[in-house]
């Protein structure tokens, strides 16, 4: 919950915390229905016509254009040195790496992370709230929904739209490119997931979950924190319990 | 744990020292025995021999989409605790059905799975499977793997493993941090949810997938 009190670790929600599923499932409805008509025909042509470097380049920008938000909450979270890591990677990306679209920090060591101000919160043991179907965005929860709203606020880039007509295409170009590239890099996988599953919603909002969680502790592949531990409500451990009886 | 840790290890090292002092038939003898030991005992092998099988049962192209699904079937009998992950994927429901309909649905689930993996053998190209560290939590091992693609980057697996009865079975798998198991927990129980917590609306709509 949002007004949960803050602890030291970070936040990592167990179960789904859905009291507005009414709401959301119409909302998901409506994005699928506008998805459809235009960001999916859009992703499968990108897909399908756009060479490859064009689509690393795209996905260099989208991530550096993000940078200075992933600076600034890492630092928030007090990780100077992911904050410094994320500044360096933006001054040498957007001038060696040409406003991005090469990620020449990656080729030095220096690997990407995203860091958001959902997330920031989460660090601060803030747990997700309930959950929350955006109108175009898509599966978020109170507590990211703010954290969006921060972001907005706090992203330079979004200054600089209200006062220059440079920056306002730029921003306003990276907004659709962040789109058509985020749609792109999960076109297979929501696919498959709308084809195989037998509830589409709830399968969203489960992975919406555990994906956070994921960010939430900069999770690597390490097999000690990648595999969700327990469920409120039944766990493996309740599963093999039942099993034996 | 620690015990097969420490077998594994030394089996390496005596592997090693083995194939380093070329086909000294004394030490080569004892590394087989000691090896054959950690085949046994080690969470990593059982992913290993499962994956070596999968690549060689399911990968064939001319192999006809049903029988695929088959041999995927007969792999999960035997290497997946499916009695634990048919429960686990019900949640608590598991209690509001009888055995016998526990039976049924984990022939279901099965299918179900199949159906939706079984396929993605069939485009197999130039993909690697590697087996990498096993780490023991709780009552748990995890074992990391990758998928390596030849295009794209590699895809990290973790099998989450139980002992029963002195032989490791997978009761879950995470992708890239995203556990099947809970996944397929938090859909199946909002569609019993959904349906009046009734368990009956999820097999139905399973038979509808499967067509069993």
């Amino acid at each position: 919950m949002l007004t949960a009190c803050a602890s030291t670790e970070p936040a990592q929600d167990t179960s789904d915390y859905d009291p507005l599923e009414p709401v959301n499932r119409v909302v998901h409805g409506v994005n699928g229905a506008v998805d459809f008509m235009v960001l999916y025909p859009a992703a499968m042509w990108y897909r399908d016509i756009a060479p490859e470097p064009v689509k690393t380049s795209v996905a260099s920008f989208v991530r550096n254009i993000n940078e200075p938000l992933n600076s600034f909450n890492a630092l928030l979270q007090g990780d100077p040195d992911q904050a410094a890591a994320s500044f360096q990677r933006f001054i040498m990306n957007s001038t060696l790496g040409f406003l991005g679209f090469n990620d020449v920090a990656s080729d030095f060591g220096i690997p990407y992370r995203r860091e958001d101000f959902g997330q920031t919160l989460a660090h601060y043991g803030i747990g997700g709230g309930p959950y929350i179907v955006l109108p175009l965005l898509g599966p978020s929860n109170l507590r990211d929904t703010a954290g969006i709203g921060v972001d907005y606020v706090a992203n330079p880039l979004t200054w600089g739209a209200q006062n220059s007509d440079t920056a306002e295409a730029l921003y306003l170009g990276s907004v659709g490119l962040t789109a058509l590239h985020y749609r792109y890099a999960t076109i297979n996988q929501l696919n498959e997931l709308q084809k195989s599953s037998i509830d589409y919603y709830a399968a969203l909002r489960s992975l919406y979950r555990q994906q956070r969680n994921q960010m939430i502790r900069n999770g690597g592949p390490s097999p000690e924190f990648a595999v969700e531990d327990e469920s409120a409500s039944f766990d493996f451990d309740d599963a093999v319990e039942a099993a034996s009886k | 744990m620690v015990n097969s840790k420490i077998a594994i290890s030394t089996a390496a090292m005596i592997a090693i020292a083995a194939a380093w002092s070329g086909p000294a038939s004394a030490t080569g003898l004892s590394s087989n025995v000691v090896a054959e030991v950690a085949v046994e005992t080690s969470a990593a092998n059982v992913i290993q021999s499962m994956a070596d099988q999968a690549m060689n049962e399911l990968t064939d192209q001319s192999l006809a989409d049903d029988v695929r699904r088959k041999k995927f079937v007969s792999l999960m009998d035997r290497y997946f605790a499916m009695d634990v992950v048919s429960r686990f994927v019900l949640g608590r429901y598991w209690r509001s059905i009888s055995e016998a309909e526990i039976e049924e649905f984990s022939v279901l689930l099965q299918n179900y799975l199949a159906l939706n993996y079984a396929n993605q053998f069939k485009e197999f190209n130039g993909e690697q499977f590697v087996v990498g560290d096993e780490t023991q939590k709780n009552k748990d091992t995890f074992v990391d793997s990758q998928f390596v693609r030849p295009d794209g980057p590699p895809v990290n697996i973790v099998w989450r493993m139980r002992m029963f009865d002195d032989s490791y079975k997978i009761i879950d798998v995470s992708i890239e941090g995203l556990s099947m198991g809970i996944t397929q927990r938090d859909e199946f129980t909002s569609v019993i949810q959904q349906n009046n917590d009734d368990v009956g609306a999820l097999t139905a709509a399973l038979k509808a997938k499967t067509g069993l």
